[in-house]
Formats: C-alpha cells, sequence, structure tokens
C-alpha cells in the first residue's frame, strides 16, 4: 500500500482501496467481539472459512470480522449483505448450512434466525430487529462495517476525511468553535462541555500539552468504551487528532484498563498502522501536523477512570487522585495543559467536523446533544449495547428497545449511571436521557450503564451492593469517602440484617450529603447517590426493613424465612438431599420439613424443587 | 518581589502573598478553620477534609479544602457559614468514631462542635492524615514509611513492611503523629470508647465571635498550625 505523503493521496488511496474489493459479491460479517467471542465465533468463523474455500467461494464472498455490534445476549452473530439476512446463537456446525444453502442458494435456514421474545417471531432480516430499529445508530452502526484490525476498512468507509478536512480547512479556533457549537458534552459521566474543555486548555500556557483518551471504563456491567475501542479504534484515534490539532498537542495517550484485552490488542494494532501509513508520527499527510499516539495499560482501578488519578497513573505513580483546584487542562498530566477525554467523546468528534455543528446538534434535547450509548442490563428481555439519540424517555430504552420484563414479573426500576449513578422507579420513566434532567431526579447519565430492576429485586440490597463496590474500589486517601461510605455500608448492612433503627435513615441521609459534598473527588462526590435515590423513591422498603423487619422483595436473608408448602410437597426428598445443612427431614412420599433452626437460607433447596413447593415466608 | 492578592474571608478583606494557600493566610489573619492533615511545612494533601470552605465564585459556590486552595485576587471565602459547620460536624463525627483514643481527634470533634457519636466507636490507631509519611519523605527526603493498600486497606507502612536502613528512627513521624497524644486521662480500653468532650468550655469564648481564633488550648492538642 502507498505510504500518502500529501493530504490528495489519501482521496487516491481511498479510490485504489474500494476498487481492490469489487470482486466480492458477498458479505458475511461476523461480530468479533469480546461477547461474541466468548460465545464461541471463532471457532464458527473458522468453520465458515473451511467450508467457503472447499467450495472455492472465498474469492467471491468477504468474511469480515467485526468489532461489537451490541447485540452480544445472541451471540455469536452473523449478518449475510446483500440481504441483511441476520443470523444469531450460531455453532460451527451451522457452518455448511450457512455455505450452502444461504450463500449459495440464498435460503433462509429458519432456525438460526432471531426470534423476538416479545412477540414470539421470526424476524428475518437485521433491520427489522425491534431492538435495532427502536435505535438511533450514529457511532455503533459502524461497528459492523469494519474489520477493527485493518485500517484500510477504515479508509474505504471515509476514515480520516474529517482529519484532512481539519487540516486543510480549519484553524484550530475553528475547530473549537465548531465543537462547542456542537453542543458536544462528556459523555464519561460528568457531562462538561467538550468544546470549553477544549478552549480552556488552547488558552493555557505551554508549549507542551497532552491529549488522553480515557478507556478505564469500570462500571459493572458498562462496556460502551470496549466496544467503540475493540471495533473501531481509528475512529476514536481521528478524533484524538483533531483535538491534538485543536489545542496543540503532539503526543495522546489512551489509557485502557488492563481487563479489556482486545481492546488493548485492537488499540496497539491500530496504532502501528496508523504509524506505517504515516497518520500518526511526524509531519502527517505532509503537513506540519505531529502527533503520537501511546497506549497505556490500567491496573485495574476504578478509581483511575478519574482524571487525576488516571494522570497519576500515566506518570507512573500511585493511582490517587488530587485537589482539582486547578483544573488539568490548566494543570494536567506531568503538570502541562492536558486535554482528557472519554473513548465516546473522542469518537463523536470526527462526525461533527465532518457534518457540522448543526447536524450533531439536530439530535437531542436544549442541554444534551447528539446521541449517547447505554449498556442495557439487568432483567429485560433483550440486554446489550444501546444507542439512542439524548432525550429519549427511560420507558422507550426498557419497553421497546429492551422489551420489558424477562420473567412476567413487573419492572420495578431502573439505575442509571453504574455504581454512582440512581435508581429510577417506574413513574419517573418518561424522563428523558438528558444530563440534568436525570441530575435533578438524583440520578445521572454517567457512562450509560443502565441496570433494570424487578420486583424480585430488594432496593435496600441494591443499595448495599453499591456501596460494597464503591467501598472496594475507594482509594482511601480522603477521610469521608474511605470512612463515609465504609459508615454508610455498616448502616445498610445492619438494615438488611434486621438491626436497623428508625434515626438510621436520617443518619444516612445526613451521611451520604456529607460524603457527596466534601469528598476529594468524583468517586466519593457520587458515592451518596445510590442512597440517596433509594431513599427517595423506595423509602417504603427502608421503613418495612426497619420497622416491620419485613423484606418486601424477599432477597434479604435475614428476614426471610423457607418453609414447605404441605399442598405441593409430594416427599421426593430432593431437597432434603440437597440440604448441605441437613435442615430438612421428612420421611419418604410423606410432605418434608425445614428446621427454621439449622437452616442457613442459601437457597438451593428452592431451586432443586421440581414442584415448586419450597417457598419463602 | 513578592506580589500580593487581595480577597474576601467571611466578608473581611485580607491581603495575601500570592501563591500562599487559603487556610495558611486565614489562619494568619485569625480566623479559626479546623484541620488535621494540614502542616506549615509540608505539602498539602487534603485528606482530612477538616478545613473545607465555601468558595464563591460566579454566584455559585463550591466546597473545597482551603489547604489546596490557592489565593486569588478577588476571591470570596467564605469559612463558617451553617452548611460548612454542618459538614465539619460530620467529618469530625466520623473521625472520633474511628478513632477516639487521641486527644488530638478528641479536641477537633469538640471544635467541630460533635456532641454525640451516632456510630458505633471504632479503636483505630491511625486517621491516615499522612503527616508522617510526608515529614519522611520531604523533609528527611528519607520515603522510610509510605501508604501501603488501597481504600478500607490502606495503611502507613514500611516497604514490604520491614524497617529500612535508611530509617535513621529520628522520630519526627512519632512527633507529628495525633494519635500519639493520649486522652488526659489515659487511654481508652477496648469496649469503653467515648467522646471526652471535657473541654468545651474551651469553645464558649469563640461562641460570642463565631469563626476567630481564640488561641484556645485545643489547637495544642491538635496541633493547629497557630501553634507552631
Amino acid at each position: 500500500m502507498p505510504r500518502p505523503d500529501h493530504i490528495n493521496d489519501l482521496e487516491d488511496l481511498r479510490m485504489q482501496l474500494s476498487a481492490e474489493h469489487t470482486h466480492f459479491t458477498k458479505t458475511l460479517t461476523f461480530c468479533g467481539g469480546t461477547g461474541c467471542q466468548a460465545s464461541g465465533s471463532l471457532s464458527v468463523i473458522d468453520a465458515v472459512k473451511d467450508v467457503l474455500s472447499k467450495e472455492g467461494l472465498d474469492k467471491r464472498v468477504l468474511v469480515r470480522v467485526t468489532g461489537c455490534h451490541g447485540f452480544c445476549e445472541q451471540g455469536p452473530i452473523m449478518v449475510l449483505e446483500p440481504g441483511n439476512i441476520f443470523y444469531c446463537h450460531l455453532t460451527p456446525d451451522d457452518a455448511h448450512d450457512i455455505v450452502i444453502k444461504t450463500v449459495s442458494k440464498g435460503e433462509v435456514i429458519e432456525r438460526l434466525l432471531y426470534t423476538d421474545p416479545v412477540s414470539g417471531t421470526k424476524v428475518g432480516t437485521e433491520a427489522e430487529i425491534p431492538f435495532y430499529r427502536a435505535q438511533d445508530r450514529q457511532l455503533l452502526s459502524q461497528n459492523r462495517l469494519i474489520d477493527p484490525c485493518s485500517i484500510e476498512s477504515y479508509i474505504v468507509l471515509g476514515g480520516y476525511r474529517s482529519l484532512t478536512k481539519a487540516l486543510t480547512e480549519m484553524p484550530p479556533v475553528a475547530i473549537i468553535e465548531e465543537i462547542k457549537a456542537s453542543g458536544l458534552r462528556g459523555r464519561g459521566g460528568g457531562g462538561f462541555p467538550t468544546g470549553r474543555k477544549w478552549a480552556d486548555c488552547w488558552a493555557a500556557p505551554g508549549d507542551e500539552k497532552y491529549v488522553i483518551c480515557n478507556a478505564d471504563e469500570g462500571d459493572p456491567g458498562a462496556y460502551m468504551d470496549r466496544c467503540l475501542l475493540e471495533g473501531n479504534p481509528h475512529l476514536v484515534f481521528e478524533g484524538m487528532m483533531i483535538g491534538a490539532l485543536a489545542i496543540g498537542a503532539r503526543q495522546g495517550y489512551v489509557y485502557v484498563r488492563k481487563e479489556y484485552p482486545l481492546a488493548v490488542k485492537h488499540a496497539r494494532v491500530a496504532v502501528q498502522q496508523a504509524r506505517e501509513l504515516g497518520l500518526l508520527g511526524e509531519h502527517i499527510l505532509g503537513s506540519t501536523f505531529s502527533f503520537d499516539i501511546e497506549i497505556a495499560r490500567g491496573g485495574g482501578a476504578f478509581v483511575c477512570g478519574e482524571s487525576t488519578a488516571l494522570m497519576a497513573s500515566l506518570e507512573g505513580k500511585v493511582g490517587e487522585p488530587r485537589p482539582k483546584d486547578v483544573h488539568t487542562v490548566v494543570d494536567g498530566l506531568w503538570h502541562k495543559p492536558t486535554t482528557l477525554n472519554n473513548v465516546e467523546t473522542w469518537a463523536n468528534v470526527p462526525s461533527i467536523i465532518m457534518n457540522g455543528a448543526s447536524w450533531f446538534a439536530s439530535k437531542g434535547t436544549k442541554g444534551s446533544k447528539g446521541t449517547k450509548i447505554l449498556a442495557l442490563t439487568g432483567r429485560v428481555k433483550n440486554t446489550g449495547l444501546v444507542e439512542v439519540a439524548m432525550g429519549t424517555p427511560l420507558r422507550t430504552v426498557v419497553f421497546d428497545i429492551g422489551g420489558g420484563a424477562d420473567n412476567g414479573r413487573a419492572v420495578k426500576a431502573v439505575q442509571t449511571g453504574g455504581p454512582s449513578g440512581g435508581c429510577l422507579p417506574v413513574d419517573k420513566f418518561d424522563l428523558p436521557i438528558d444530563f440534568e434532567a436525570l441530575a435533578e431526579a438524583g440520578s445521572m447519565v454517567g457512562s450509560g450503564g443502565m441496570v433494570v430492576m424487578d420486583e424480585g429485586t430488594c432496593m435496600v440490597d441494591v443499595a448495599k451492593y453499591f456501596l460494597a463496590f464503591l467501598q472496594d474500589e475507594s482509594c482511601g486517601k480522603c477521610v469521608p469517602c474511605r470512612l463515609g461510605i465504609d459508615r454508610m455500608l455498616e448502616i445498610i448492612s445492619d438494615i438488611t440484617e434486621g438491626h436497623g433503627r428508625p434515626e438510621q435513615i436520617t443518619l444516612l441521609e445526613d451521611l451520604a450529603e456529607t460524603v457527596g459534598e466534601t469528598s476529594l473527588c468524583a468517586l466519593g462526590k457520587s458515592a451518596r447517590n445510590p442512597v440517596l435515590s433509594t431513599l427517595r423513591y423506595f423509602r417504603d422498603e427502608y421503613e418495612a426493613h426497619i420497622n416491620q423487619k419485613r423484606c418486601p422483595a424477599g432477597v434479604c436473608k435475614a428476614m426471610v424465612e423457607y418453609a414447605i408448602d404441605p399442598e405441593k410437597c409430594n416427599g421426593c426428598g430432593v431437597c432434603r438431599r440437597a440440604c448441605p445443612h441437613g435442615a430438612i427431614s421428612g420421611k419418604k412420599k410423606q410432605v418434608h420439613v425445614i428446621d427454621p433452626e439449622t437452616c442457613r437460607k442459601c437457597g438451593i433447596c428452592q431451586s432443586e424443587c421440581k414442584f415448586e413447593a419450597v417457598v419463602i415466608k | 518581589m513578592q506580589q500580593f492578592v487581595t480577597l474576601t474571608i467571611d466578608g473581611a478583606h485580607v491581603r495575601a502573598v500570592k501563591g500562599a494557600s487559603v487556610l495558611d493566610v486565614a489562619i494568619e489573619f485569625g480566623i479559626c478553620i479546623p484541620h488535621l492533615c494540614h502542616v506549615p511545612y509540608l505539602s498539602d494533601l487534603g485528606a482530612c477534609r477538616l478545613c473545607i470552605v465555601e468558595h464563591v465564585h460566579d454566584g455559585r459556590s463550591k466546597i473545597t479544602t482551603s489547604c489546596t486552595l490557592l489565593v486569588q485576587e478577588g476571591m470570596v471565602i467564605r469559612t463558617n457559614t451553617e452548611k460548612i459547620r454542618k459538614l465539619r460536624h460530620n467529618i469530625a463525627e466520623l473521625l472520633v468514631a474511628q478513632a477516639p483514643n487521641s486527644r488530638a481527634i478528641q479536641d477537633i470533634a469538640v471544635l467541630c462542635g460533635v456532641k454525640e457519636v451516632r456510630y458505633p466507636f471504632r479503636n483505630s490507631d491511625c486517621v491516615l492524615c499522612g503527616r508522617c509519611v510526608r515529614v519522611c519523605t520531604e523533609i528527611w527526603k528519607a520515603q522510610a514509611i509510605g501508604f501501603v493498600g488501597r481504600g478500607k486497606e490502606r495503611r502507613v507502612d514500611f516497604p514490604f513492611g520491614v524497617r529500612p536502613d535508611f530509617c535513621k528512627q529520628c522520630g519526627s513521624c512519632v512527633m507529628l503523629c495525633p494519635m500519639t497524644i493520649t486522652p488526659c486521662e489515659g487511654p481508652m480500653k477496648p469496649g469503653e470508647e467515648h467522646l471526652c468532650g471535657k473541654c468545651e468550655s474551651q469553645v464558649s469564648a469563640a461562641q460570642t465571635m463565631p469563626g476567630a481564633c481564640v488561641w484556645c488550648e485545643l489547637g495544642k492538642g491538635f496541633q493547629c498550625a497557630r501553634y507552631v
């Protein structure tokens, strides 16, 4: 491949590369993201490639292994173009049928089609799947067209065109103005206006400046950053290059957590390929702009997603936050002006430069523009990555895209924004996904985690879970976070274990406010959200735990008692044999009994009983 | 040549050396801001969060620690609002519940108006103020002790738990440690920890002029920067 030495050469290269691919009449797109790999997509891909070469089709059919499509639950998945045929839950045994029937003859294999869990019908094409249909996939849709390990596939689709536009047509001030006008806000959790951050960094004194991409995504269940960096690394790099051009940086860092090996690998491959093509390094595309990117691996501390802790970690120090009385845009990495943005924020930049600020600002609400990727998990029928325009009501995400509760129970709440976010009840589901609206309701957009909970979830237990997570991940530097979260957890544990006292609710509120107001970094500042939001909307559950010593959802072990329904028990003895504590007694074919003194409430008997005779009192 | 800035602390116009911290300036001018991890000749960590103040900027007030906040021209600071007093009280309560067995911590609790402790007492030996670590690192350049572990497991320790040769046992760490000052009635036995509160009369003079330093004896206990 010729190295483009001038900005115009990139267009020539693009034309040349697209001409090379014309002999492929069909494209089989397989998801090779972490989720699908875990479900065994690599062996399916190998099997399909084998059959294709045996049939002599490998010159006409392109097998493209892409990053995550977002519908991980259905993996391994495959899309055949033309025809937009979508197959899911593939196994290597299906390879023969896929090639012989679908690829050669155009027959659709019924058993591999996706079944909509809401209506129970088979869906023929990808475009018709309700999960995808209700979304607005600006960033995620590119994932399925791009092989993350090939810079060519990114260039063919118009990659690095925004960079050339910025290089030729836009001075730094114009780039910053464009980002400002677009209304893009930080996607990592803070929601700070990106344009303002860039402008401050541009104006900060100093010749040496840095850009950093924060890919230290640590929220339980969230993986939008992984998906982007793994599936489309050049898009993120292009955003960083435009940012570096705007603020005047020559060096960029991608800080990615080490638990994302595939993202690290793809990012490293992408850096190498970009360097070979002269898109990174000295005098990019023959211009005066020089920029390089280094991939740094994080050690897996949640707190290192906080900007100052991340910078400390990059510098080789202990990953602990420091006070931000002087912002990092002035005093950042190695005390130099630094612009740090989240993966998703950087990924939004190229399209804003290409299509203009007004295009981006046309989506969303007054204060929150563009689209947002959410990680939809929990008790919904469809889980996966969801991209919707800002301002979309929570209801649309949970019911239209997620398909509602997965087990026939009613949806009770949704937890947005990861461990630092809050829980919103069903009557708040008309709230739009908007930075201000969710913050006002006591939660936050955060990085975009969205956990749906049904009636079988105890909200006190949920708050306890998130507090335990935050306590575990707190760095321990400042008093309110270290001791405050510890005490909140102590109180909530008391409540779930049945030792709660009524005055502890007030204490909890008081303490949560103190932790939120006085903590050093955002980890502590947002640790109040899980407590305050559950107290605000589900206070009755706290009161039931404290006053009646009762857990309405039947989750808190100290407050439930297992018993056997004599009407349903037929004396099969399965529970008696399964009980590890020997708490169940009863003769063969006679009603069994649980001894409450010996019972440790592990719940094994309940899951073993085939007649639903074990009940929670 | 020294440059000066003018700022407002609790309504008073104060002229301060550029580069100084708000806490140092306030203490110099006799405004009482309780503090624990701050030591005048050491770098500031912002760990104890007792020295929080309200920084009013663009009509919005932001709560931040005054030890890490540097003075700026035209800055408006409030050190003694109801909100700050309440938050400070809650932090002091957390501290005294964690480590009641120290006169310094008990004195801070009194100064911050803690009358009862709503948490079960623990009897911790260390509040992780980091005075010892910083004096060892910054004054003696020895780095013989440092923070080890994260979150609940965070503690001060020697490298790999063994006292290194370059620890000269100078004792600076012990001298600065707030936990080495035992309560007046002697160390509390496990299970008998309580809020002392016997020095409340020390703050009675301050009640008539809230926020002003009255040279109380409490400051000696927790090594208030005014006494250093």
